[in-house]
């Protein structure tokens, strides 16, 4: 970073929002992909959208990199700094500039946090639908540069499917607004708001988001049921599908998952099960329970030994606080764990975990499996000592096994977490050469000099050292999970 | 106007590089979209038809471009699934200019439009390449998602050959409600009074009727909860709004066609939001029209195309003409385009798709 760059950018920050001691940098080295970390040049954080705006055509200008960061829970590594570039820390954008109840809209900055707008929208009957587990402290800029999922996606989709519209700096500084306050969004023309949603930070940075709003559900209904075998939690999801039923989520936790979430947080899972399904309704309450006996007819036929519905919201809370605590459960079992985020064919799921199984036998490495049944939304978790030497490498080896097997199933490498830093070099399993080389296209269309987020998505750019840190210090906390 | 029926993608190559300019053709139910130049060459769809993967058990479905809706509905329907967005013209129209035009019907207020439930698309760009965009599973974040910008391009960033969508179960059931109102204010209060609701609606809909408004509302569910479920909400609406009167109506009535009745030389869709509409509904008494999808969107019927353009222009929405003869389909406030340019500099440097 040259001193002209530097001088520029003091002339758009005060010192105290402009970063650039070892000290003040080093909260920013990584994300909560901790296996990787670099220091950036330095870090700014605006206030507002004419700060990033000049933020950004300054780096364009002066072909310096940038990330744009909110809270930092990437679980691809897609928030993690460039060296020697600039981190655009958005935290402070933390507006919610108008919430209209009755067309079901909010207008927000993108370092609001997610959870934040469901507690400001929750007294008129309404919630902010994609829940990722690090909602309580994940932005909605990282949602929409990593079109970030959650349990009840399958219903309701991804955060892409509740962008309604956008205004943004692309990386050349040019701004431009698409999308609107009608439930269309875009409605007439391409669908922008598509593209730029889940673009990982590489076309610019958002500056104001319209969301589109849900009714909060009249009812939720919750049944856990237990299998000694994952196969037959597996077949009960079909089971459920062909039923003609929806549910909101579908989930499965396998034994090792399970007995970590209960000696965590003691949510009531039976210690002798080799796979838990939860299943959830919900909607308006006279259908909820109509669908609800259905659904445990269902279940009763599914071979569980132990089928447990939940009689009460507290009941319900401790049920999710389990499974959403599990993979932070897990983790602390092991010094060290990669977490994939593969998805497969839903009736695939029981091959994919027999090849897991194997492949974990062939590691020699404890795998832990949990995952979003409903969508084929695999998460297994790598346990692993970085302490020893290569552990970490095979636990990468192996995490891209899993990958690959996810492709060649007819899945992705990625549901929700996005492919950053960890999965870039999986991208091109995925796609052709001719869709690659059109993807680098739009990129360098969009950003000629690639400056934003450099590095992420696609394979063999400058990547930050990989180096052996440990689970994140939210992580160790249960605060932020890596589902 | 003829074109030439392609058949396969590899047909569909050659033409586009054989080509300077192109236009691509379906089953021509959008009669506006096609008023093209002499030079341009068309590119007939019309042969690519067929399902080529339903997998009911995944909710996944891929179907090759030139398929009629009518088609896919009914075998849908065979496993008591359904394309949630609903797409306008089921009786006309093919999957890809329902895409295209992103064309949803009224049914798409439960659940959402095209956008909400495409996973991937093959294509052929503007170069003459072929190849994927997006998944082919429910749930997917790798790559730039270029299926969601296909919905409303027009075919003119690149010409789609298959498409995969996420379907759903459908509702055993679905009982219609048309609820009467003295005034357009009664009805849009209506409106707002069901959004700060939880009651899941499948339609909701309103448009000028006899004296007053009528408000068409859709419940889908279980026989057994449907009536009462029906009556909550009647009850609510009575407590709550200036409901006039309330009728069930039997079978799907027109209820979930919002271009019943519509008549006119020029049909229009236009994006609009809730709180425009009382202003923008004083500058289109004369006109048929209907508003969707809780008042998201707007289908108008006209003779007089120039007029509705001006107004569009001044309540500055955006309006895309389905019907009619137009120099382009595309009225009223532009639809962004520096991004968009960008995007087209890729897949068609030259041009060539209009």
């Amino acid at each position: 970073m040259n001193r002209s760059f530097f001088e520029a950018l003091r002339s758009i920050y005060p010192d105290d929002r402009l970063l650039t001691r070892d000290v003040e940098l080093l909260p920013y080295e990584s994300d909560a992909l901790t296996a990787f970390q670099t220091k950036p040049g330095a870090v700014a954080l605006p206030i507002d959208e004419e700060e990033i705006i000049d933020t950004v055509r300054l780096c364009h200008r002066m072909k310096v990199p940038f990330v744009a960061r909110g809270s930092g829970t990437s679980l691809s590594g897609g928030s993690l700094p460039i060296a020697d570039g600039l981190m655009i820390g958005l935290n402070r954008l933390n507006r919610i500039k108008k919430i209209d109840p009755e067309q079901r809209i909010a207008v927000v900055e993108p370092g609001v946090i997610n959870l934040h707008i469901t507690e400001a929208v929750r007294q008129y009957g309404l919630y902010y639908a994609p829940d990722p587990s690090s909602q309580s402290i994940c932005t909605i800029g990282g949602n929409i540069a990593f079109n970030s999922g959650g349990a009840h996606c399958l219903k309701y989709g991804m955060t892409s499917n509740h962008v309604l519209g956008m205004k943004v700096v692309l990386a050349d500084g040019v701004v431009t607004q698409f999308g609107s306050e009608s439930i269309e969004g875009v409605g007439i023309g391409p669908d922008l708001v598509g593209l730029f949603v889940g673009s990982e930070g590489l076309f610019g940075i958002a500056l104001e988001i319209t969301l589109r709003l849900m009714p909060t559900p009249q009812l939720y209904r919750t049944v856990m049921a237990a299998y000694d075998n994952l196969g037959r939690a597996g077949d009960a999801v079909s089971m459920v599908v062909a039923s003609g039923l929806l549910p909101g989520a579908m989930e499965i936790m396998d034994r090792l998952a399970i007995k970590a979430a209960e000696a965590s947080v003691g949510a009531g899972y039976p210690l002798d099960a080799e796979a838990l399904l939860i299943v959830e309704l919900e909607g308006e309450a006279l259908q909820v329970e109509a669908e609800f006996a259905e659904l445990r007819g269902v279940i009763e036929e599914s071979g569980a030994f132990e089928i447990r519905e939940a009689k009460d919201e507290d009941e319900r809370a401790r049920i999710w606080q389990g499974r959403k605590s599990a993979f932070s459960a897990v983790g602390r079992l092991s010094p060290d764990y990669i977490v994939q985020d593969g998805v497969v064919p839903r009736s695939r799921l029981g091959e994919a975990l027999v090849k897991i199984g194997e492949l974990k036998a062939q590691y020699q490495l404890d795998v832990a499996n949990v995952f979003h049944a409903g969508d084929g939304n695999l998460h297994p978790l790598i346990l692993y000592n970085g302490r020893e030497p290569g552990a970490l490498e095979k636990a990468e080896a192996l995490a891209g096994e899993i990958l690959a097997m996810c492709v060649d199933l007819g899945g992705s490498i990625t549901g929700e977490h996005g492919v950053g830093m960890e999965k870039r070099e999986y991208l091109p399993t995925m796609f052709s050469p001719v869709e690659m080389e059109i993807m680098r296209d739009l990129r360098r269309a969009i950003d000629p000099e690639e400056i934003a987020n450099r590095g992420k998505m696609f394979p063999s750019g400058e990547a930050p050292a990989l180096q052996m840190r440990g689970m994140h210090p939210l992580e160790r906390q249960g605060v932020i999970s890596r589902e | 106007m003829t074109g030439d029926v392609l058949d396969s993608v590899a047909e569909l190559q050659a033409f586009v590089k054989g080509h300077r300019r192109i236009h691509v053709v379906g089953k021509r139910s959008k009669t506006a979209l096609h008023q093209v130049e002499a030079d341009v060459a068309l590119a007939d769809l019309s042969g690519m038809t067929g399902i080529t993967e339903y997998q009911p058990q995944e909710y996944t479905l891929t179907v090759l471009a030139g398929t009629g809706l009518s088609e896919i509905q009914a075998a849908l329907h065979e496993e008591g699934q359904y394309l949630p967005f609903d797409p306008l013209l089921p009786d006309h129209g093919s999957i890809g200019g329902a895409v295209a035009c992103n064309l949803s019907g009224s049914r798409r207020h439960r659940y959402g439009g095209i956008r909400d439930f495409i996973l991937g698309a093959s294509v052929v760009d503007g170069l003459g390449r072929t190849f994927r965009v997006g998944g082919k599973v429910v749930k997917n974040a790798a790559g730039f998602d270029l299926s969601k910008f296909l919905v409303g391009s027009l075919g003119q960033y690149a010409i789609m050959t298959e498409l995969t969508f996420k379907v759903f179960p459908d509702a055993p059931v679905f009982q219609g409600l048309r609820l009467q109102y003295e005034s357009l204010d009664d009805a849009l209060n209506a409106v707002f009074r069901c959004n700060r609701s939880t009651q899941e609606l499948d339609l909701l809909d309103f448009a000028p009727w006899e004296r007053g408004w009528s408000l068409m509302a859709g419940l889908a569910g279980f026989q057994d909860t449907l009536p009462q479920r029906a009556k909550q909400f009647v009850a609510m609406m009575r407590e709550e709004t200036a409901l006039l009167d309330a009728t069930e109506v039997e079978g799907d009535g027109s209820l979930r066609d919002p271009l019943a009745g519509l008549t006119g030389d020029f049909l229009v869709k236009v994006v609009i939001s809730p709180r425009q509409i009382a202003g923008f509904d004083a500058r289109v008494r004369d006109i048929g029209r209907r508003y969707s999808a809780g008042g998201n969107s707007a289908w108008l019927a006209t003779d007089d195309i120039g007029a509705l353009k001006k107004i569009l222009e001044a309540e500055q929405l955006p309006g895309l003409v389905l019907r009619g003869s137009v120099d382009c389909p595309l009225i009223g406030k532009s639809p962004e385009n520096l991004l968009a340019a960008r995007v087209k500099q890729v897949l068609d440097p030259h041009n060539k798709l209009v």
